[in-house]
């Protein structure tokens, strides 16, 4: 069993890297915000695609370090699974998680749960703030398949919240 | 009052919901990497870390008190015993030491000898004054404000400097005592 | 006896190497790298049936020289290690132990914060392990 913190040391620390970039040093830039974010998540997701690859045979195949992905990388960093995998079979893979951690740990920040503002103002912060703190998650999943040798844009889709699709476009 | 005995730690921690200690070690390293490019300034990063610890702590704060049970400390030196032997624990898994008590017991170091936020770092010639773990510094500073001590807090022994430990002095500048100024709900 | 250990990156570009004799050879043990590694490409892009099993990150012996035996082995990230020994008589199991631990080292040094990836290694810690690890190759069933 390796080295365990509490979950709430990942939580603070993701929240307040959010704030520092969205509030403090990129209020009014949140395009520079969010490409530091990801810059942030792009360095873990490219260090965790080398310790969590260690023991195990090279890929053969892009779905198969896709599916590495679904399965154990999505294990070691939540303990669940990707819930379900699509591909167009042309370069897109869609991963669905029905239940993605870093945003119901999010939903109970005080700052963006207001949605009874009559003009919806503050649901549409509530989602803005959401989309912040996905670029880490879509930059770690960029860093892994960029350090596995398949260069790619990865999104996200919160359309149905608290479900989460990260949508991975592979670069031929 | 709970006593801070070595195991209150264990047993709270064992009941946390807990995470991979290496996604909370590598995303604050690369944190601290994306701020030394865009401060370029070493010293505006360790203010950085510091304020992101300061606003960490005053939230951490009670989840803590939540969590261990613990109702109020009553003093300076009980406080600092229950940071290191069950706030450490309780959050980073490892345990903590108090030590170098001054006099009049204002004064003390924490000594942590088990540090998950350093394991795989080595700091590279250029950044020599940087304090890595300086958010740890903001965390205690800002969960002591919030019941009611000011602190002070400069590290004294770093590893990643050389050290065989690394220890924070935590002075306690002042003690608000136990009235809440700004709660006018009662 | 291990004379010289490297890590290649996915460009064929030296990550970091490292020989362990007094003789002033050092040179030669680069090229000895160096020619390793169409080997490794090769090894690769044609695996052999009879060979490791099908992307086996261990590659097994590249090739022997005169004096030496050069193996190999392919992480997933596409970083190439490289082994060179004077043991006339290595046994598999060794170099399998040897790769296993360096790979644990060589992961640990890229998990530094301070890392650039597809820059050189330059870490006191992995330098120190590497040593370690060489000077207990073949020792494996001793602890």
């Amino acid at each position: 069993m390796g080295r365990e913190v509490s979950e709430s040391c990942i939580d603070s620390l993701l929240t307040e890297m959010v704030t520092t970039y969205c509030n403090r040093f990129y209020a009014n830039k949140p395009e520079l915000a969010a490409r530091r974010i990801e810059a942030i998540g792009f360095q873990v997701g490219h260090q965790l695609s080398e310790r969590y690859t260690m023991e195990r045979p090279r890929f053969s195949d892009h779905l198969e370090a896709i599916k590495f992905i679904c399965k154990d990388f999505w294990s070691e960093l939540f303990k669940k699974q990707i819930d379900n995998l699509k591909t167009n079979h042309r370069g897109t893979f869609v991963l669905q998680d029905n239940r993605f951690r870093w945003l119901t740990h999010l939903s109970l920040d005080p700052t963006t749960e207001n949605t009874e503002d009559p003009n919806g103002r503050s649901e549409n912060k509530g989602a803005q703030v959401a989309s912040m703190h996905l670029y880490f998650p879509c930059g770690i999943i960029r860093g892994a398949l960029s350090n596995l040798g398949i260069p790619c844009a990865v999104s996200a889709d919160i359309s149905n919240l608290p479900q989460c699709s990260f949508v991975i476009r592979i670069k031929a | 009052m709970a006593p801070a005995g070595p195991r209150f730690g264990d047993a709270i921690f064992a009941n946390v919901e807990r995470v991979n200690a290496e996604l909370f070690t590598l995303t604050y390293g690369a944190i601290v990497r994306q701020l030394l490019t865009d401060l370029e300034e070493v010293e505006e990063v360790n203010k950085q870390l510091d304020q992101m610890g300061y606003n960490i702590g005053i939230r951490l704060i009670d989840e803590f008190l939540a969590k261990s049970n613990v109702s109020r400390c009553v003093d300076f030196k009980e406080t600092a015993e229950m940071i290191a032997k069950v706030g450490f624990k309780m959050f980073l898994g490892v345990s903590a030491s108090v030590t170098n008590w001054d006099a009049d017991g204002t004064c003390c170091g924490i000594v942590l000898e088990d540090n998950p936020l350093v394991d795989f770092v080595e700091l590279p010639d250029t950044c020599q004054g940087l304090y890595y773990c300086n958010i740890l510094s903001g965390v205690i500073r800002g969960a002591l404000e919030m019941v009611s001590m000011k602190t002070e807090i400069t590290w004294v022994r770093d590893m990643l400097r050389g050290d065989d430990a690394f220890e924070l002095q935590v002075k306690l500048l002042k003690q608000v005592p136990e009235e809440y100024p700004y709660k006018d709900d009662e | 006896m291990i004379v010289c250990v490297a890590v290649v990156g996915h460009q064929n570009n030296p990550l970091y190497i490292q020989s362990f004799t007094e003789a002033d050879d050092a040179l030669k043990l680069h090229h000895i790298v160096h020619s390793s590694l169409d080997v490794v490409d090769e090894r690769v892009n044609n695996p052999r049936k009879s060979g490791p099993t099908l992307n086996e990150t261990f590659l097994g012996l590249l090739y022997p020289t005169e004096n030496y035996k050069v193996y190999g082995y392919l992480t997933n990230t596409k970083v190439k290690f490289i082994l060179v020994t004077t043991d006339l008589d290595v046994r598999d199991a060794d170099v399998r132990n040897f790769f296993r631990r360096f790979h644990a080292a060589y992961v640990d040094a890229v998990s530094n914060p301070f890392h650039v990836p597809g820059k050189k290694i330059i870490s006191r810690t992995f330098a120190d392990r590497v040593s370690t690890i060489v000077k207990s190759f073949g020792l494996s069933s001793a602890d």
